[in-house]
C-alpha cells in the first residue's frame, strides 16, 4: 500500500531546507515585515547621518570608519533586542498551536526539525543585517574599510545566529512560551551586560596587595589588578567579539590632530589591553604594547560551542515518542 | 506489511495520573476498527502511544508489524494520524499544507503537486486549494486534517474524533471514505462519541473505560439481536395503536410525538409484534429499534458509573 513514501533515512540536507522553506514562508506571510524593516531601516539611517554630521563638524576629512564604528555597535544592540523573539516561542508556541506533533510523526528527523526551524529564523537575522548593508557602503564611499565591514557584519550575523540557537533551545525546554521569552532575554542580557559585571567584580577578587618599601624606607601596600587572569569573562560579550574581530582601522594622517571617536576600534582595544599583564605602556597612536593577542577567537569559539549544543539540545527534545513529560506539556 | 494494530497490556501514567491502565487491541486491516469510550477514557492517549508521540510505560505494541518505541521512524511511515485538536499553518493554502506535508513525507518533488491535487479532490476541497486555511470552516478544517494523514498512502490509520465538526453531508463523506479506504486493505482505527455514525461505519469496536479496554467485539455481535430492549412505534392513528398494544399485553412507555417505546425480547418478538399490528389493521408508518444497538452496549459498558 505504500507506494507514496520515499525512502527513509537519517538527516538529510534536503528535508532539513525543506523544513527552513516552509518556516520561512510562514514568517513571511505572518509579520509585518515591510514596516518591521522600513522603521529597522529608518532608524540606522538617522543614526548614521547623525554619526556622519557629528564626525564632520568635529573635524574629521574620512569619516566612514568612525561612522561605521557606532553604526555597527547601534546596530547590534538593536538586534540584540530583535532577535530572541525570532525563535524565542519557536518549539512551545508550535505545540499550542498543535502543529508540532504532527511534524514530528512524519519522516523528518528531530535534526531536521530543528535545523531547518533555525535556518529559517536565522535568515530573518540576516536580512535584517543586510538591509543595513547601503548604509554600511556609505560608510565605505566616506573613507571606512570594506574588509573592515564585511568582517563585522559576518561576525554579527555568526552570534545573532547563535542568539536565535539558545533562544530556540529555550523554547523547547521550557513548556510555556512567556518562559522562554524572557529566559532568552535574560541570557542576552548576561553576555551583553553580565560579562562586563563579571569581569569588572573578577577584577576585584583577583587584586593582589603587597607591602612595599620605597627607596627612602616608607613602607606602602602596593595594590595590583590582573585583568589578565579574568579577561575570558568579557570574550562571550557580543559587542567584544564584534568590535575585536572586525580589523583594526588603519590610522589616518591627521590622527594626532583630530578627536577619534570609533567606539568599535575602542572597545576591541579595551579588550585587548585586558589580556596584558600591567603595568602596560601606551602608544601614541592609542593602542597598547604587545597587544596582538586578539580576544575574539575564545569569544566566537564559545558562542560556536553554545550554539551547537542549543541545536543538539533542541534536536533530543523533539525526539518523540516522549517517555516522562513536564505536566504543563499537551504533546498534541 | 498490512498487519494492522496488535497491543497488548498498554500502560501509559502522567505522574500519579493513570491515563491508559491496560489496554488490549487489535485492529486487523481491511476493517474499520471503533474505539469508543467515555470522556477521560485513555482514546487519545492510545492514539498519541499507537502514533509514536508517547512511550508506553508497559505493554506489547505492534503496529504495522513495528514497535513504534524501537522503530518509530517505520511506524511514522506507515500510520497516518489525524489527532483530535490539531492546527494549521493559518496562512498557507490548503495545497500548500499538503505538499508541505508530502515533502515532510520524503515524497519527491515532482509527484508532490500531483498527490496534494489527488487528495483536495478526495475531501471535497479542491475549490479551496487555493485558500488560506484560516478561511476555511471547522469542517473543512477537519477534512483537510483527514487529507492530511492520507498524504503518504499509509495502510494503517489513527483517526481521533474525525466526524468532530463535520455537517451531515460531510459525515456521510467520511463514513464512505473510511469504508473505501478499508476496501483497499487500510486498517483504520477511529476514536468517536457519535455512535449513531459508528454503526453505519464500523466493523468492530473496542470500548474502553477508565484506562481499560473492557471489551472488543464485531458489531454484528453486539448484543441486542437476540436480547431484550426498546423499540419504538409511529402510527397514523396513534390512539389504535395504543389500544392495539395494551390488547396484546406489550410493555410499552407513554406516547408521545416521536410515536411510543415498547419493549420487546429480541428480533423474532420485534418480527411477530409488527405482522400482529398490520394484520390487525394498525396503520404503522415506521417501526425501529430505539437508539443504536452500539449505544445500548456503550450505556451497558458505562452504567456502573456513578
Amino acid at each position: 500500500m505504500t507506494n507514496g513514501a520515499g525512502t527513509r533515512s537519517g538527516f538529510t540536507l534536503i528535508g532539513m531546507l525543506n523544513v527552513a522553506a516552509h518556516e520561512f514562508r510562514l514568517r513571511i506571510r505572518a509579520g509585518r515585515w515591510r514596516w518591521l524593516l522600513g522603521t529597522w531601516f529608518v532608524t540606522l539611517l538617522v543614526l548614521t547621518a547623525l554619526l556622519r554630521s557629528a564626525l564632520v563638524s568635529s573635524g574629521q576629512t574620512m569619516p566612514g570608519t568612525d561612522m561605521f564604528g557606532g553604526l555597527m555597535l547601534f546596530m547590534l544592540a538593536l538586534a540584540l533586542l530583535v532577535v530572541p523573539s525570532l525563535t524565542a516561542q519557536s518549539v512551545n508556541g508550535d505545540r499550542i498551536r498543535g502543529v508540532l506533533a504532527t511534524l514530528q510523526t512524519t519522516l523528518l528527523t528531530p535534526a531536521e526539525i530543528a535545523l531547518g526551524k533555525l535556518v529559517a529564523a536565522w535568515g530573518t537575522a540576516v536580512v535584517f543585517l543586510l538591509t543595513a548593508v547601503p548604509l554600511a557602503l556609505w560608510c565605505v564611499a566616506e573613507g571606512g574599510s570594506a574588509v573592515r565591514v564585511a568582517v563585522g557584519l559576518g561576525v554579527a550575523a555568526v552570534v545573532l545566529g547563535v542568539i536565535c540557537a539558545i533562544a530556540q533551545c529555550l523554547s523547547a525546554l521550557f513548556a510555556r512560551t512567556t518562559t522562554s521569552a524572557v529566559m532568552s532575554y535574560v541570557v542576552v542580557f548576561a553576555l551583553a551586560i553580565g560579562t562586563v559585571v563579571a569581569f569588572a567584580l573578577g577584577m576585584v577578587l583577583t587584586q593582589t596587595t603587597e607591602t612595599r618599601e620605597s627607596a627612602d624606607g616608607v613602607r606602602y601596600e602596593y595594590t595590583e589588578s590582573h585583568p589578565e587572569r579574568v579577561w575570558w569573562l568579557l570574550a562571550p560579550n557580543p559587542f567584544v567579539i564584534v568590535a575585536d574581530a572586525a580589523p583594526r582601522a588603519p590610522t589616518d594622517a591627521n590622527a594626532d590632530t583630530v578627536m577619534r571617536l570609533d567606539p568599535l576600534g575602542a572597545i576591541g582595544e579595551v579588550a585587548r589591553s585586558m589580556r596584558q599583564p600591567e603595568p602596560q605602556e601606551v602608544l601614541p597612536d592609542g593602542s597598547v604594547r604587545g597587544n596582538e593577542a586578539p580576544v575574539w577567537p575564545f569569544g566566537l569559539a564559545i558562542h560556536v560551542v553554545v550554539g551547537v549544543t542549543a541545536v543538539i539540545i533542541t534536536a533530543r527534545r523533539l525526539r518523540a515518542p516522549y517517555g516522562t513529560i513536564s505536566k504543563s506539556v499537551r504533546v498534541a | 506489511m498490512g498487519s494492522g494494530i496488535e497491543a497488548s497490556g498498554v500502560r501509559r501514567t502522567f505522574g500519579d495520573v493513570v491515563a491508559v491502565a491496560d489496554v488490549d487491541i487489535t485492529v486487523p486491516p481491511a476493517q474499520v476498527t471503533a474505539l469508543v469510550g467515555p470522556n477521560g477514557a485513555g482514546k487519545t492517549t492510545l492514539l498519541l502511544v499507537l502514533a509514536t508521540l508517547l512511550s508506553p510505560d508497559a505493554g506489547s505494541i505492534r503496529v504495522a508489524g513495528y514497535n513504534p518505541v524501537v522503530d518509530p521512524v517505520e511506524v511514522r511511515a506507515h500510520i497516518g494520524w489525524m489527532p483530535d485538536v490539531f492546527g494549521t499553518y493559518d496562512t498557507l493554502t490548503s495545497r500548500e499544507v499538503l505538499e508541505f506535508t508530502a515533502a515532510a513525507y520524503r515524497i519527491p518533488k515532482r509527484q508532490r503537486a500531483r498527490r496534494a491535487w489527488e487528495l483536495l479532490a478526495l475531501v471535497h476541497l479542491d475549490e479551496y486549494a487555493e485558500s488560506p486555511v484560516h478561511v476555511l470552516s471547522r469542517g473543512q478544517k477537519q477534512r483537510l486534517g483527514l487529507a492530511r494523514a492520507l498524504v503518504h498512502d499509509p495502510p494503517v490509520l489513527l483517526l481521533d474524533e474525525p466526524a468532530a465538526g463535520l455537517d451531515p453531508r460531510s459525515r456521510i463523506e467520511l463514513r464512505g471514505l473510511l469504508r473505501a479506504l478499508a476496501a483497499q486493505g487500510c486498517a483504520v482505527l477511529v476514536s468517536s462519541h457519535v455512535l449513531s455514525e459508528l454503526e453505519t461505519t464500523a466493523d468492530r469496536v473496542v470500548f474502553v473505560d477508565r484506562g481499560r479496554s473492557v471489551s472488543a467485539q464485531a458489531l454484528a455481535e453486539l448484543p441486542g439481536a437476540a436480547e431484550r430492549r426498546p423499540w419504538r412505534v409511529r402510527s397514523l392513528d396513534p390512539d389504535a395503536l395504543m389500544v392495539f398494544l395494551d390488547h396484546h399485553g406489550t410493555e410499552h412507555g407513554r406516547p408521545d410525538a416521536h410515536g411510543v417505546e415498547v419493549l420487546l425480547q429480541g428480533d423474532e418478538a420485534a418480527a411477530e409484534l409488527l405482522a400482529a399490528m398490520i394484520r390487525d389493521g394498525v396503520p404503522v408508518v415506521s417501526f425501529a429499534p430505539a437508539g443504536s444497538s452500539l449505544e445500548a452496549a456503550y450505556l451497558a459498558m458505562t452504567e456502573d458509573r456513578s
